[in-house]
């Protein structure tokens, strides 16, 4: 096959003399190779049809902090996806233009070609379909696909990265999608002390971490599982509930009464960098999260059944919520939030 | 297609007859819809919240309730002929085809269908929403619906599910007016792979179809089909008696949770049908004017 295309080129090339429109130049753009955590979940199938080239990586990142995204230029993907906070911010709910507020926490952006629903309530499926909504949403970006496009088409810069990246001219809206999406793909985050602790690198936990860690395993890892802590399940664990009208949780979604104010389990890796904590920023440290599943979350219809059988509790000793927020910690990944990486 | 074509081929045989005669009949005209919004046989009137002027309701439940804004889209129109020959209008095109009616806009209140081959038809069907397969925010297909959804005061989209808003009904209800917020529109999200195990959400298009009362003669007339969208039936449907409630439990359906496809799917069934039993919801033909 490859022989078959040279040899159309070397033909093309003979034929160009006499065409003085041909463009000789031919970039070439590899695909990225992308180190796979060993025992991270399947990669969602969507990614084998995007999959991160370099031109694509480096285009969706310039797209990621491109604040004419939004409509009155002020704003960018990266203004709220901050790498310092592994791609998450500190506000409690998302701001957008204006300082409009939105309705839920920002979400982190890590690990994302490994997950399988996108967003608190899960509404995307495919990364690629998920960066229009915040270009487009009134409290976020406020403008439209065609408005972004018509104020960068006519940048040599972005002419030339839309042509290195797809192979042909033209800036269309999919190829927005795809670019920002390759470039996210590429947001591994598997590098923390827990990551090299587990493959023997040489760290161990201390004693505190280790303690934390046991902890962990009986009292979270049946929702926060898998090597992302996050079994990417929906539930309601009874947390306080925001009060926008507009909240419903997965069942926004879904249409289904039971998912009311179910969320996704949030991964807790970088958790250290992500705070406040919650899908409306209720909480303001780890420790008040663990204060109020030791003190008892509202009770609901569809409470989730691991609390509802511990009287709607997860009983926490102070020394034990120590505990589990030192080993909680050791899931930081320095590497990960360092913008030199 | 094919039918299309029978069809096609029909009228030109009946045309090259007809044109023997003196006085020619064209071979396509206008149909207009247009579209009555009312309670029961009284054309709605919005207001705002003490409004003397905006017609009220009384929903079988007995809460009185009247609304402030209305707005719904139409689209995916096809007229059917005598010979159970379908014409569909423009069905996979929004910006030609679909239409966004506006009750504060009377300019709204009537849609032309335009190039309507000459024919008597006797049935027509259009869907109150978007189908699933256009509802996508297509900017780039389809600017001139989307600009149209998309602005400040019609606000027809639903950004976070990247699809339009079907139906959108602000107003109030009870005597002491408490807010009512009624949003419409389908969180389905389709396996590309074309299996049903990854299809979540719910469709909230609704395939209406009515036989017109009096046939539609298009040729030499240009006929208006006038279409009752009684909301009534939005609270006392054939489907669901509803009875509002404020406030934030799964029950509750007013204004919170309006976003929630628990209770909207009530409000659809009502006003758009179930899709099987029933394929009017509170639409029906109130006349045909040839």
């Amino acid at each position: 096959m490859k022989n078959f295309i040279r040899n159309i080129f070397i033909l093309l090339l003979l034929a160009s003399c006499a065409n003085e429109d041909y463009d000789p130049i031919s970039y070439d753009n590899p695909e990225v190779t992308l180190n796979i955590p060993a025992d991270f979940p399947d990669l969602n199938t969507f990614f084998y049809d995007n999959v991160p080239t370099k031109y694509g990586v480096e285009l969706g990142e310039k797209l990621f902090k491109e604040k004419r995204l939004s409509t009155d230029n002020t704003i960018s993907c990266s203004s709220c996806h901050m790498q310092e906070n592994a791609f998450a911010d500190h506000n409690a709910i998302g701001i957008g233009i204006e300082g409009r507020v939105g309705l839920r926490n920002t979400p982190p952006i890590q690990n994302l070609a490994f997950m399988q629903f996108y967003n608190w309530d899960g509404s995307k499926r495919q990364l690629e379909t998920q960066p229009l909504v915040p270009i487009i949403t009134h409290e976020e970006m406020d403008s439209s696909i065609l408005e972004a496009i018509g104020k960068i088409a006519t940048e040599e810069d972005y002419i030339n990265l839309f042509y290195k990246a797809f192979g042909d001219e033209g800036i269309t809206p999919e190829k927005i999608y795809n670019s920002i999406a390759q470039y996210e793909y590429t947001l591994i985050s598997a590098n923390s002390k827990y990551d090299k602790v587990k493959r023997n690198e040489g760290g161990t936990f201390t004693e505190k971490e280790e303690k934390g860690s046991i902890i962990f395993q009986q009292k979270c890892a049946s929702c926060h599982g898998t090597e992302l802590f996050t079994d990417q399940s929906f539930r309601n664990i009874g947390f306080p509930v925001n009060p926008n009208t507009d909240e419903a949780g997965r069942a926004r979604v879904t249409g289904k009464n039971e998912d009311l104010y179910r969320f996704r389990v949030p991964t807790l890796r970088n958790i250290e960098y992500t705070a406040p904590y919650g899908s409306f920023g209720q909480f303001a440290t780890l420790k008040e999260v663990l204060d109020y599943l030791d003190r008892g979350v509202l009770d609901a219809d569809n409470l989730d059944p691991i609390l509802k059988d511990n009287n709607n509790r997860i009983p926490l000793t102070e020394d034990e919520k120590e505990s589990l927020i030192s080993f909680l910690k050791t899931l930081s990944d320095v590497d990960f939030v360092s913008s030199e990486e | 297609m094919k039918n299309l074509k029978k069809y096609l081929l029909l009228s030109f045989i009946s045309l090259g007859i007809i044109s023997c005669s003196e006085d020619s009949i064209p071979v396509a005209n206008e149909v207009t819809l247009e579209f009555n919004n009312t309670f029961g046989n009284n054309t709605i009137v919005l207001g705002d919240a003490t409004s003397s002027e905006a017609t009220v309701n009384t929903s079988v439940a007995g809460q009185t309730h009247h609304f402030s804004e209305l707005k719904y889209i139409i689209s995916n129109i096809r007229l059917i002929n005598s010979e159970g020959v379908e014409f569909p209008y423009n069905v996979n095109n929004l910006d030609n085809g679909a239409t966004i009616v506006d009750q504060s806009n009377p300019a709204t209140l009537q849609y032309v269908l335009s190039n309507i081959p000459t024919t008597e038809y006797t049935q027509i069907k259009f869907g109150l929403g978007v189908k699933t397969a256009l509802n996508t925010l297509d900017q780039v297909s389809f600017p001139n619906f989307y600009a149209q959804a998309e602005e400040n005061d019609t606000e027809m989209m639903w950004e976070w599910g990247t699809g339009y808003r079907f139906t959108k009904i602000e107003g109030f209800y009870d005597t002491d007016n408490k807010k009512l917020s009624i949003h419409t529109g389908s969180t389905l999200d389709e396996d590309p792979n074309g299996g049903d195990d990854l299809v979540i959400g719910v469709d909230a298009y609704r395939d209406i179809t009515l036989d017109l009362t009096t046939n539609a003669k298009v040729g030499s007339n240009a006929p208006k089909i006038v279409i009752k969208a009684d909301f009534d039936k939005l609270l006392s449907g054939d489907n669901e008696i509803i009875t509002l409630s404020s406030g934030t439990g799964m029950s509750n359906n007013a204004t919170p949770n309006i976003h929630t496809a628990v209770q909207m799917t009530k409000f659809v069934n009502n006003i758009g049908g179930n899709s099987s039993t029933n394929t009017k919801g509170m639409f029906s033909i109130e006349r045909v004017e040839n």
